[in-house]
Parts: C-alpha cells; sequence; structure tokens
C-alpha cells in the first residue's frame, strides 16, 4: 500500500502543490462547515465564486505571465481604471456593449506596450509592470476624482442576473429552499478558464509559454535556439494579461457598481498569490492553469472563514495569505533545489536519498510551526454557535445617509453635522453641534442631548480646520461596502463661511488621514445612545 | 567518389583574434561524410573557437567554410542549424520542464482539428529515438526526470529530427557520463555514422578518442599541429602533440633537468594524507616543501583543478586530513586557507578570478582585506602602495591604480590576481593554469616569479597543459590520470617518461 | 610613465562619475521650477527657522532618502527589497501603540495632552527600530540562507506585512500626540530635523561602507560572487547584513512617515515609498544587476523624484495624475541608463589598454 502510495506521488510530483492546495481549501471549507452551520448553506459555496470572479479571472492571465518567468504588477491599476472608465462613458450614456469591449481593447493595449517594454526594450517585468500600474491609476483621476456610480440597466441585468444551476434547482425546491445561484460574471470566468486550459495545453502557443519559463532563466536561451518564436509569445501573453485585467475590471464594476481610481488596492499581491497557490512556480515554466482556480478557491474560503469567525478582522486574511504564499513559495524552492545552481559532478550523485530525507524533514517542521500557530491563534476564537447564519442573513441593512436632514441641520445653524451608520449593529445616529455647545443625537428611535462648552466647540473646528484641512483636497469623499464591524460617516462642517461635507468607511484604505482625524476628534464630544453591552 | 566529394565540410584557413590573443591562426579542419572525427587539444587550444566560428556564433576574420561543396557563412545558431549543423553542447540546451516528446518535436508539433495532436506527437517522437537512436523511453515524462545521457539522446533526436542535420558537433558530451551511458552514445554515434551523418567530437578522454573516431585533429595554441588516423598514431605521439614538444624536436633535445638542487631536505608546511573527494578525485598523498614548486601534470579531466580546489577548501574534501604545519587543518574553507597562508589562483580567471567592476587596487587588496575581516580596514594610502608595490614587481600594465580592472588585457588581469595572492602573504601558492590565454613574454616572466618564490621559502604548486612549461618551474612533478595520482618524479626525469606516465598503461 | 598615486580630476572622470546624471536632472528640474514658478526659491526665515519650497523638497523627501540608502546597499548586491513599505507600517504600529495603547481596548481614545505617553520615548522607538531590524532579518534569512529569489522573498512580507501592523493596532489607527515624537517629522532645527536625521544615517551609512571592508565586500559580491568566495568573502553574510541594515532604515523611515501625520496609518504608511526608492537608486546609477554604489548619487536620485513632485504640485498637477507622470518618468530613467551603459561598452570596448 504504502509502495503504490509513494508510487503514484513519484509519478504525479508535479501535481503535489495542486493537490495540496486543493485538499487545504475544500479541507478548510469543510472544517468552516463543521463548526459554523451558516457554511453549510450551498449558497455559501457559490458566493465563494460570486466574490472572486475577478480574482480567478486576472489570476488566469497571471498564470501565463507567470508562466514565462514575468510578472506582472499593473493589473489592480488597469482594474481600477477599468471601473472609472466604464462607470463614466456610462454616465455620459454610451452604449453598455460598446463599453465593454472598448474596455477590453483598452486593457489589450495597454497589455502590449508593458509587453513590447519588456520585449524588445529588455525591461525588467517588475519595473515595467510597476510603472503600468502607476500610469493607469494616475490616468484614473484624470478621469474622475470622486467615485462614480454605475446604474446603467445593461450592466444591473448582467450583474444581478441568477443563473441557476440545473439540477441544485429541484433538489433545493424539494427541500424547501432557495434554489442556489451563481452570477454571469462566474460564469464567464469559468469559460475563460477552460479557454485558458486548452490554449495551455493543445496550442504551439501554449506549449511555448512554458518553453520559456523556468530553469532559472536558461530555458528562454534554450527556447530562442530552438527556433520557437520567443518574443512574439512574450508579447502576446502580456497583451492576453492585459485583456484579462480589463475583464476582470468589468467583472469588479459589476459587483460594487461604482467606479473609482482607488479601488483594488494589493489587488495584485492577491493575485500573485493565488496563481503560486495552485503550483505555479514564480520562476515560471511549470504549473497549471486548473490550480490557479484552486488557488482563488483558498484565498475566498480564507475570507469566509474570517467573516464568519467575527472576531477576527478583515486584515487576518492579509496575514494568512502572506503565511500561505510563504509556505508555498518555501516548498517549491525546496522541491526545486533538487537540480540547481552550480553542482558539481560529485553533488549530481550525491544520494538523493539523503537530500529528500533532510528536504523533508523540514518542509515537515515548517508544516508542523505553520499549522501550531494558526492553531493557538484561531481555535480559542472559534465560537462554534449554530446561531451563527449566513453573513447575508446577519447583515443588517445599512442605512442610507441622511443628507437632506443633515443640511437642514446645518442651515439651522448646526456647525458639525455627523452621521454615523453599519457596524455590527447597523446603528443610525446623527448628531448636530452647535456653537453655543450643544450637542444634539437622533437614532430615529431615541433623542439624546449633551452640553459642552462653546470654547470645547471653537477649538474642535479650528483643530477640524485647520489642522486637518478639512476644507482643501487633502479631504475628499470615499465609500465602500462597509465591513461588519465597520461603520460608514457622514461629516458636514461649517466654519468661516465654507462648508463641506464628506463620507467614509472605516477600516478601508481609502480614507485619507485627515478625515479619520477629524472623526477622532469629534467622537469624545458625543452623547452615547445606548451603553455598549 | 572523389576525395573532395567525400567531405562533408572543408574548413579553410581559418583565423580569429580578440583584443591581445590569437584565438585561431590559419586553422583548417576536414570532415567526411560518415565519419567520426575528433577534434583535441587542451584548454585554450582553439577548440570552441573553431566551432563557434563553425555555428555562427562568431564571425572569422579570414579562411572560408565549405558544407557539402556549397561556401556557407552562419550567422547564427539557428542559421547554422537551418544549414544542416547541429551542436550539442554539454550544456544541454532544451527545456527540462517540458516532456521528452516535445523538447523534440516544439515547433513542428503534429496538429489534429487545430489542436496539438499528443498521441501522434508522442508517437513520432518514441519512433524516432528508437529508429535513428535505439532508445526506448517514456516520452511523455518531463526531460528533467531523465539522466544528462538521455538528455543527451533527446537532444540529438531533435537535431536529426527537425533539422536534419548534416554535421552533428558534439562538445564534451561524455563528461557527465558514466561507463554504460557512455557506450550507448557511441552505439548511437555508430549508428548515426552508418546513415552518413558527419560527427565532430570533441572530448578530453584520451580511451574515448581511440575508441570511437576515425581520424584525429590536434589544435594547440591557436594552431593547428596535424589531423591522423586514430589508428596510426599512438597514444604517446598524440599526447605529445597536444602537449608536449614535436617529436622531431623532441629527438634532439637532451633531457630536462629538474632544478634538484636546492630540494627537498626542507621542512613540509602542508601534508596531505589520504586526501580525496569522492567523484571528484581519489583520496591522495602530498607534501609541500618550503621552497619547492610542485608540478600538477595531466590531462584536462585528469583531476588538476579538483585537487587544487580541495587544497584550498574551495571544496570540501570528504576523506582524508590536511596538517600546517604539524597541526590538523579543522577550518576548511577559502577564508581559513587565506588565513593559515593556502592561496589559490584559480584556472577561470574571469568567473572566479578578477571582480570586473572593481580597481585594480581593489582587486590586489581583496583577499587580504578578507582575511583582516570587516573593521580592519585597511586605509586608502596602505591600499595605494600596496598596489604599486606590486604594479612594479608583476610589471601590470595599467594608466593607475584605478583602471577598471576589465579594460585590462588577460595577461595584465592574470598579473592582478597574482598580485592579490602574493599581497597576502601566503607559505603554500597554488596556481591553475595561471599562463593560459597569456602572451609569451608575460609567460616566462609568471615562469620566473615562481621560482622566485620558491627561493623565498614559499612551497608552490604550478598547474598547467604545457608540459614544458610545467618541466621547466618544477622541483617535483605529480602526474595525475583521471581524477587520481598516479606518479609522483623528482631528480632527473624526462619528458617522455612524463608523458608516458600520463598516457597510462595503453601507451 | 606612471601617474601619481592619487586620482586627478579630469572632465572625463565628472561625466563617468556616478554623481553626473542625477546632478544634471536636478539641476535641470531647479532651472525648470526657477524660471516657471515664481517664488520658488524663496526661502523665508521665520523664527529662526528656514521655510520655502525648497526646503520642503528636502523635508517631504527624507523618507525616501532613508529608504534609498538601505535600498542601495541591497541593490547593490543584485537584490531588491520589496518589503520596506509594509516595515515602515510595522514599525510605525509599533510606535504608535507604545504611546497610546487604548486601541487594543478598541477604543479609539483621543488624547488631548501634548506630553502624554504610555511608554517612554526611548523605548518606543528603540521598541520600533527592533521590529523593523528583526523584519529585515527575516528577509536577510530568506535570501542570503535559504536561497529565495530576492524579489519573491520580500514579497511576502510585503503581502503580510500590512496585516502584521495591523495585528498590532487591533486594526484601528492609532493617533499620535506626543509632542516629542512629532518632533521627528515636523520638528524645525533651522533645517527641518528630519533632514538631521537623514544626515546621521548617511553618515553612519557611509563611515560603515568606506571607512570600513564592507563597502569593497558589497561590491565585490553584487559584481561576482564566485570570484568574492574564492577570495574568501562570506556573501551570505553580508547578504543578512544589507537586508537588516535595510530594515533598520525602513523602520526610521516609518517613524518620520509617521510623526508627519501624527498617525499609525497601517494602510497608507508607505504605500508605494518601495517604488519610489528602488527609482531612486536607480536614478542614482546602481545597477539593479549589483556591483558598484554611491550613497550620494541615490539620495540625489530622491531628491530629482522629490522635486518633480513638489514641481507639478506648485503648477497645480492634481496629486494623482502625478502618479502617472512619475511613471513616465520611470520608463525614461531605464531606458535612458540601458542606452547609456550599452553606449559606455561601446566606448570602452574600443581601446584597451595593449599587452
Amino acid at each position: 500500500m504504502k509502495k503504490t502510495l509513494s508510487n503514484f506521488f513519484s509519478r504525479n510530483r508535479k501535481f503535489i502543490p495542486l493537490l495540496s492546495t486543493a485538499f487545504l481549501a475544500l479541507a478548510a471549507y469543510g472544517i468552516g462547515a463543521y463548526f459554523f452551520a451558516g457554511m453549510r448553506n450551498p449558497q455559501v459555496f457559490f458566493n465563494l465564486f460570486r466574490n472572486s470572479s475577478y480574482l480567478l479571472i486576472s489570476a488566469i492571465g497571471m498564470t501565463f505571465v507567470i508562466l514565462t518567468g514575468g510578472i506582472d504588477l499593473s493589473v489592480s491599476g488597469v482594474v481600477a481604471l477599468t471601473t472609472v472608465a466604464s462607470a463614466v462613458l456610462l454616465r455620459e450614456g454610451w452604449n453598455a456593449w460598446g463599453v465593454i469591449l472598448l474596455m477590453l481593447a483598452m486593457g489589450m493595449t495597454l497589455g502590449a506596450i508593458m509587453g513590447s517594454f519588456i520585449t524588445y526594450l529588455k525591461v525588467q517585468p517588475f519595473i515595467a509592470t510597476l510603472a503600468g500600474m502607476w500610469f493607469a491609476r494616475g490616468m484614473c483621476f484624470f478621469i474622475s476624482d470622486d467615485a462614480v456610480t454605475i446604474d446603467n440597466r445593461i450592466f444591473q441585468i448582467i450583474g444581478k442576473t441568477k443563473v441557476l444551476i440545473p439540477g441544485l434547482t429541484e433538489l433545493a425546491a424539494k427541500q424547501g429552499s432557495q434554489a442556489p445561484y451563481i452570477t454571469i460574471p462566474v460564469v464567464v470566468a469559468f469559460i475563460l478558464l477552460i479557454v485558458a486550459i486548452y490554449i495551455a495545453t493543445y496550442t504551439r502557443f501554449g506549449r511555448t509559454v512554458y518553453a520559456i519559463g523556468g530553469n532559472e532563466g536558461r530555458n528562454e536561451q534554450s527556447a530562442r535556439l530552438m527556433g520557437l518564436p520567443v518574443d512574439r509569445t512574450k508579447m502576446l501573453v502580456y497583451t492576453f494579461n492585459g485583456f484579462c485585467s480589463a475583464l476582470a475590471g468589468l467583472s469588479f464594476s459589476l459587483f460594487v457598481y461604482s467606479g473609482h481610481g482607488l479601488y483594488a488596492p494589493g489587488f495584485e499581491l492577491d493575485v500573485i498569490a493565488s496563481v503560486v497557490m495552485g503550483g505555479t512556480m514564480l520562476t515560471g515554466g511549470s504549473g497549471y492553469v486548473f490550480g490557479t482556480l484552486f488557488g482563488v478557491l483558498v484565498l475566498a474560503v480564507t475570507q469566509v472563514l474570517i467573516q464568519f469567525i467575527g472576531s477576527l478582522s478583515s486584515w487576518w486574511t492579509k496575514i494568512v495569505i502572506g503565511v500561505l504564499t510563504l509556505v508555498f513559495i518555501g516548498v517549491q524552492t525546496i522541491l526545486a533545489n533538487r537540480k540547481g545552481g552550480r553542482q558539481t559532478v560529485q553533488a549530481a550523485r550525491e544520494s538523493t536519498g539523503a537530500r529528500r530525507k533532510r528536504q523533508g524533514l523540514v518542509f515537515g517542521l515548517g508544516t508542523v510551526v505553520v499549522l501550531a500557530v494558526a492553531a493557538i491563534v484561531i481555535v480559542p476564537r472559534l465560537r462554534p454557535a449554530s446561531t451563527v447564519e449566513t453573513p447575508e442573513n446577519t447583515q443588517c441593512a445599512v442605512k442610507p445617509f441622511r443628507e437632506d436632514e443633515a443640511a437642514s441641520l446645518v442651515k439651522e445653524g448646526a456647525v458639525i453635522v455627523y452621521h454615523r451608520t453599519a457596524g455590527p449593529l447597523c446603528v443610525d445616529e446623527l448628531f448636530a453641534i452647535y456653537p453655543d455647545g450643544r450637542v444634539l443625537g437622533d437614532d430615529g428611535v431615541n433623542k439624546v442631548e449633551k452640553q459642552v462648552a462653546p470654547a470645547e466647540v471653537e477649538q474642535l473646528l479650528t483643530a477640524i480646520s485647520v489642522d486637518h484641512k478639512w476644507f482643501t483636497a487633502e479631504i475628499y469623499s470615499t465609500y465602500l461596502n462597509p465591513c461588519r464591524q465597520c461603520f460608514a460617516h457622514y461629516i458636514d462642517i461649517s466654519y468661516n463661511g465654507q462648508q463641506k461635507a464628506a463620507t467614509g468607511v472605516d477600516g478601508t484604505t481609502a480614507m485619507p488621514p485627515g478625515y479619520a482625524f477629524a472623526l477622532a476628534e469629534i467622537r469624545p464630544l458625543l452623547p452615547e445612545f445606548n451603553p455598549e453591552p | 567518389m572523389s576525395e573532395s566529394d567525400q567531405n562533408i565540410l572543408m574548413m579553410e584557413g581559418i583565423s580569429k583574434a580578440f583584443p591581445g590573443v590569437q584565438a585561431l591562426d590559419n586553422v583548417s579542419l576536414t570532415l567526411k561524410k560518415g565519419e567520426i572525427h575528433c577534434l583535441v587539444g587542451e584548454n585554450g587550444a582553439g577548440k570552441s573557437t573553431l566551432m563557434k566560428v563553425l555555428t555562427g556564433v562568431d564571425r572569422p576574420d579570414s579562411g572560408r567554410v565549405i558544407l557539402d561543396g556549397k561556401e556557407i557563412q552562419a550567422k547564427s545558431p539557428q542559421h547554422a542549424q537551418s544549414l544542416g549543423i547541429s551542436t550539442v553542447y554539454q550544456e544541454i540546451n532544451l527545456c527540462p520542464n517540458l516532456t521528452v516528446a516535445e523538447n523534440i518535436l516544439i515547433g513542428h508539433e503534429p496538429h489534429k482539428m487545430g489542436r496539438i495532436d499528443w498521441t501522434k506527437m508522442n508517437a513520432l517522437a518514441s519512433d524516432t529515438l528508437q529508429r535513428l537512436l535505439g532508445v526506448d523511453i517514456e516520452v511523455d515524462k518531463p526531460l528533467g526526470s531523465y539522466t544528462v545521457a538521455i538528455q543527451q539522446m533527446v537532444a540529438i533526436a531533435r537535431a536529426l529530427y527537425i533539422a536534419s542535420a548534416k554535421i552533428l558537433i558534439l562538445d564534451e558530451p561524455t563528461s557527465s557520463l558514466d561507463v554504460h551511458e557512455t557506450a550507448q552514445l557511441f552505439r548511437v554515434m555508430s549508428k548515426l555514422k552508418n546513415e552518413g551523418v558527419g560527427i565532430i567530437f570533441i572530448t578530453h578522454f584520451m580511451g574515448q578518442v581511440y575508441e570511437i573516431s576515425d581520424r584525429i585533429t590536434v589544435l594547440r595554441n591557436g594552431k593547428w599541429v596535424g589531423t591522423y588516423e586514430t589508428a596510426s598514431i599512438s597514444r604517446v605521439e598524440l599526447i605529445s602533440k597536444m602537449i608536449g614538444r614535436s617529436l622531431a624536436e623532441f629527438d634532439e633535445m637532451s633531457k630536462i633537468k629538474l632544478e634538484s638542487s636546492k630540494l627537498i631536505t626542507k621542512a613540509a608546511i602542508l601534508q596531505a594524507r589520504e586526501f580525496g573527494l569522492t567523484g571528484s578525485i581519489q583520496p591522495f598523498d602530498l607534501d609541500l616543501h618550503e621552497g619547492e614548486v610542485v608540478g600538477l601534470a595531466g590531462l584536462l579531466g585528469s583531476g588538476r583543478t579538483e585537487t587544487a580546489s580541495i587544497l584550498f577548501g574551495a571544496e570540501k574534501a570528504d576523506t582524508g586530513s590536511i596538517s600546517m604545519r604539524g597541526k590538523l587543518v579543522q577550518d576548511y574553507s577559502p577564508l581559513g586557507s587565506i588565513k593559515r597562508g593556502v592561496a589559490l589562483c584559480p584556472e577561470d580567471r574571469k568567473a572566479a578570478g578578477i571582480v570586473d567592476d572593481l580597481t585594480v587596487r581593489e582587486n590586489i587588496v581583496l583577499a587580504m582585506q578578507a582575511s583582516k575581516g570587516w573593521f580592519n580596514y585597511l586605509n586608502l594610502q596602505e591600499q595605494y602602495e600596496i598596489a604599486e608595490k606590486y604594479i612594479k614587481l608583476l610589471n601590470i600594465s595599467t594608466p593607475s591604480a584605478d583602471q577598471s580592472v576589465k579594460n585590462l588585457s588577460g595577461g595584465n588581469q592574470q598579473k592582478v590576481i597574482l598580485a592579490r595572492w602574493l599581497a597576502t602573504n601566503p607559505q603554500v601558492l597554488i596556481l591553475d593554469e595561471p599562463t593560459r590565454g597569456i602572451d609569451v613574454g608575460t609567460k616566462a616572466e609568471i615562469q620566473k616569479l615562481v621560482l622566485s618564490l620558491a627561493e623565498e621559502g614559499k612551497a608552490c604548486v604550478f598547474i598547467s597543459s604545457e608540459l614544458e612549461e610545467v618541466l621547466r618551474t618544477s622541483h617535483r612533478i605529480v602526474v595525475l590520470r583521471e581524477r587520481e595520482k598516479v606518479a609522483e618524479f623528482s631528480g632527473e626525469v624526462d619528458e617522455n617518461t612524463i608523458i608516458h606516465a600520463i598516457a597510462g598503461s595503453e601507451a | 610613465m606612471r601617474k601619481s598615486m592619487k586620482p586627478s580630476i579630469t572632465w572625463r572622470k565628472i561625466t563617468e562619475s556616478r554623481l553626473f546624471f542625477p546632478i544634471v536632472a536636478l539641476s535641470l528640474i531647479l532651472i525648470f521650477d526657477f524660471i516657471f514658478i515664481p517664488g520658488f526659491f524663496a526661502i523665508e526665515n521665520r523664527e529662526g527657522n528656514l521655510h520655502g519650497s525648497l526646503v520642503d523638497i528636502l523635508r517631504n523627501g527624507s523618507t525616501v532618502m532613508l529608504l534609498a540608502i538601505g535600498m542601495t546597499l541591497v541593490i547593490a548586491t543584485g537584490g531588491v527589497d520589496l518589503s520596506v513599505g509594509a516595515t515602515m507600517a510595522i514599525a510605525a504600529s509599533v510606535a504608535g501603540i507604545l504611546m497610546n495603547p487604548s486601541a487594543l481596548k478598541n477604543e479609539v481614545f483621543f488624547v488631548t495632552d501634548p506630553n502624554y505617553t504610555f511608554q517612554p520615548l526611548w523605548l518606543v522607538i528603540s521598541s520600533a527600530l527592533i521590529v523593523a531590524i528583526l523584519c529585515g532579518l527575516w528577509n536577510g534569512v530568506l535570501v542570503a540562507y535559504m536561497r529565495i529569489q530576492p524579489m519573491v522573498a520580500t514579497l511576502i512580507l510585503m503581502i503580510s506585512g500590512r496585516g502584521i501592523a495591523q495585528l498590532i493596532t487591533n486594526g484601528l489607527r492609532v493617533q499620535i500626540t506626543y509632542r516629542p515624537y512629532a518632533f521627528l517629522g515636523q520638528g524645525w532645527m533651522v533645517l527641518p530635523f528630519s533632514l538631521y536625521l537623514v544626515a546621521f544615517v548617511f553618515a553612519i551609512t557611509w563611515f560603515l561602507t568606506r571607512k570600513t571592508a564592507i563597502g569593497m565586500f558589497i561590491e565585490s559580491v553584487g559584481t561576482n560572487f564566485r570570484s568574492s568566495y574564492f577570495s574568501g568573502i562570506d556573501e551570505k553574510k553580508i547578504k543578512l547584513l544589507v537586508y537588516t541594515f535595510c530594515g533598520l532604515c525602513a523602520g526610521i523611515a516609518g517613524l518620520v512617515a509617521s510623526s508627519n501625520i501624527r498617525t499609525s496609518d497601517a494602510n497608507n504608511i508607505g504605500l508605494t515609498t518601495e517604488l519610489d526608492a528602488i527609482l531612486a537608486v536607480v536614478i542614482g546609477g546602481t545597477a539593479m544587476a549589483g556591483g558598484r554604489f554611491s550613497l550620494l548619487a541615490s539620495m540625489v536620485g530622491a531628491l530629482v523624484m522629490q522635486a518633480i513632485t513638489q514641481s507639478m504640485y506648485a503648477i497645480g498637477v492634481p496629486a494623482f495624475a502625478l502618479q502617472a507622470i512619475k511613471a513616465v518618468v520611470v520608463i525614461f530613467v531605464i531606458l535612458l541608463y540601458s542606452e547609456q551603459v550599452r553606449g559606455f561598452i561601446r566606448r570602452l570596448s574600443a581601446p584597451k589598454t595593449e599587452v
């Protein structure tokens, strides 16, 4: 039995990283389903794909780039640019399909430009694509400073149509529960995946991609000597990735229904992590497009798990992903060092058995450490409460900002109007601060009142206006869907004849620091509605 | 069929010069159809340059190449391939992450309905390997999972299938092969020979030269020495053509006396006992005494560089031990050796010698500074003094000590590296091919220098492919053959004896 | 005829010097500013301290200059450190939380007293720097001992570093009100205090690299590690040193940056600054493949970047259009250097010294 297992593994050594990722994703989901009843709802499983369709699309393109031994850091910029450009064009009344085609063409052009710098001008990929990202993000703000919403009908249809899954619909009907669904972007992502797998396996272009990467860069030279069209292939790879980035951007804008230059920060790192965990080596030349699917799944499952655990904040995702990436890269390096570097004849004949044992030990040790740390951190925080349902159901409805009410309060003389919504219990608290020191609060149910010294109000206003530069371009409105722990804020300040309102959400990178500071200065003055449990 | 019809390749009067050195000087080579032709010569003889001219990597200064009756000039390796000249290098230029079949057929894969027909491709690859080479392996496994021997077969298969090679150049193919794999390669070569392919076989293994080749061409220092029928030249004669004086001169020369006068009664500085490295050099005993020069003689691949390497600690020996002045050595590393007073001037001055972005001064003080550590820094004044001292001593031709070392000629670069090691004030100085690729005048200077170092009481190990040089410079000669120390000579000995020792029993 | 021992200053030496191109670039920008931006060169004297656009360039460029110092050494060994931004955030978080640990209790506690700090300043600063050193050490071990490619190895900290920083501050932005700390970035002693910090770090680095063998060894390892090995240089220790030092520089930069905005903002501090640092080093002429380096040239490179930024602001170019402009600058510089290098090689390979 052991013999057949070890035989199986040595024949298919290539698949080990891929299989371990798949195992990890499914195992993590399984563990979560054990602890959280909510995760047993099949819709949660399908939502994994809904929420990460744009990641999958972009990762597919990135897989090809990494297979050639290159890298593309511009994807987040192109995604953001796509969201902004399409939002603005739609706002101007362009046809939805025209916009989609134009965005894809734009992505391909950007990819081709970067590809030509890398291929013909011999610029290092990460510098060229970094410049590409800067350029793309910069272009976002040329187009529009603020977030632009998308309410085009066709986009709404594409994004919100529920695609029912054949077979499961009847099952659900029998059980009396809702039929699970996915969305069109998910379908698109899977179609792209199938096409990509076909290209990688059955076309000369695909095989040339594999030939270029790997072997510490020596393969590229070998491929040239073998007469393969290396330059043309590299160009195509970056162009294809540009296409995928734009498509991912479209998919993203179908998710958030708006466009802003600050969207998807750090996205490229998630994409790279997905590809690496899917078994593709960063040095190129080996890996499977299919594995990328599992890499994306791992990221998605991590996010869901953290959501369900609840007491961990969303930035834990970043740490977990970083650790996982490290483990995978470590494993890849060890597996690759079997045949590397300046080996003498002697080293080549070193007993591979001894070396494998040593490597296996290191690998095993590393895994044990990682699992131990994870266990120590996560397990105490697990609350196997079966009362926790799907995040969608417990996500209370976020109340919209009461902008009109705020405006009228300002007319009446309030110098500071502060509205806070969302949070774990979806509050709806509107405060008004007057120059004479009165602070009034209203959450739709109760009213509270507090009196502070007028000098304090004056001091507050000066601090916000002068120190935190409220009335300059350094303070601007941002809005993203708030996380479960996060609050959304609307602040309206009047001072010395100036008036300015701005929105912001906690826990996002988008919120300008000055805004946060102003928030922090205002809060101590506010009376509380209910004491915290 | 006339003589010239039988020749698939004729290279006539090829000359090529690089700055400072004449790599090829009026060299000729002919290759017949269906012939295995060995190209031999020590390092710096010009073999690789000649092949680079043939395969289009370099353009010759003069001369012409005639392939199958037509004059050609290959513009690039790919162009050469399309003309019918294929090369299999020691470093297999294939993609180890792709499968065997892909490596053979990529770029020409069979398609079915617009997509690659893997079944057909595998079948074609398997068939080619079997039919042309008599090799039977699973073609759908990655190339990297096979040994170097099999990878070479695959490279040959690609050359034949894709390029229908008329000429196959095999550059040191047997260096990483064992006995069985070499036999297999030879079987393949015989098969190809019968099909009319002309094979140029570059190797330094004498036994293999005699086993498989029809004719041998000897190059030496860029010049063509001669082309011989393998059956009619003895091993001793061949070796003397390669590294010794010509046979004619040889008869006239009297025996060379070694400088046996000031000799071995002095103390032993370094003693190696059963010292060796598995797969690299067999365990040997060696004593190095004050004031003596020990020459290591042997052909390329006999283990001279490896011996130097483990004596210096660049690679760690796994058997035996060394003692310095009676004390057992524990710290085997370059730094340890330098601190103990052992220095190695490596063979490959470009890759392991000069640091080309640094100046002459920095290159000279580098090792000495390393032995002092990070914080015990020689101030600039001291550095300049040291540099100037050695520039004068070795007569290094450079405008100033601040010249970037990459601008110097090969000979002067070698002197800079020598200076570096002399600056560490070693007790034992190992010199691996210090005169390679250097002009005659500088060669003589270096030989004289080595002898004077010995006079100062140092022990020197002198490695060179030029036997004459070794004889002229050494008090004692150690002969290596096939990674084993086989003989040691002192006192009166002549070149003939040494060549016999190098050649081995089947002289 | 043998020349004297000391090198003589010739026109060719000047144009070939690493400083030439960056200084020319900086001069061009300043000339542009002089012509097109009135009052750019004006320097006010407020209460004994100098203020003005030029001073702002120096002050705002301090962060990148600090990063560039460490990054120069890393790039000189043939590597790169993409995690400096994340290290900045981590150091800032450590400092912030030590001055105001209320964030750990999930409150944003507003401190009104500028003299309040939970832990003494020396502990705050040294803890932050120690943590930064650990980050650098981590990178160094991955690159030097586990032989992972530098870009890949530092990518890991780049991904997870901000998560770690958020972990330290429990996800909240910690405000910094402690005046002595704020002095780091916002204090003035005739010139901005951060400038003195930069000068201090530069001086120490210059001393360590040019008055000890470390600089020579770094250049040797970066040019040809095999030759260095044979000469007895331990490449592993050198690489470990430079990555650790780069982490330290990033830590100092993080302190300055957080002091500037008076927040420990784990998400935003140091965002994209790693790219600015790499670009500064590239402008300064240190090749990405490793080898010879010049600290001064990298600093000038950082100033060039900052001067461009400042000038664009002064003209009225919107903040984020600047990113696009920087992108163009990057490409331009890279191309310029590659052509320059190629041109130099062409010129140098022609007249070789005769045997």
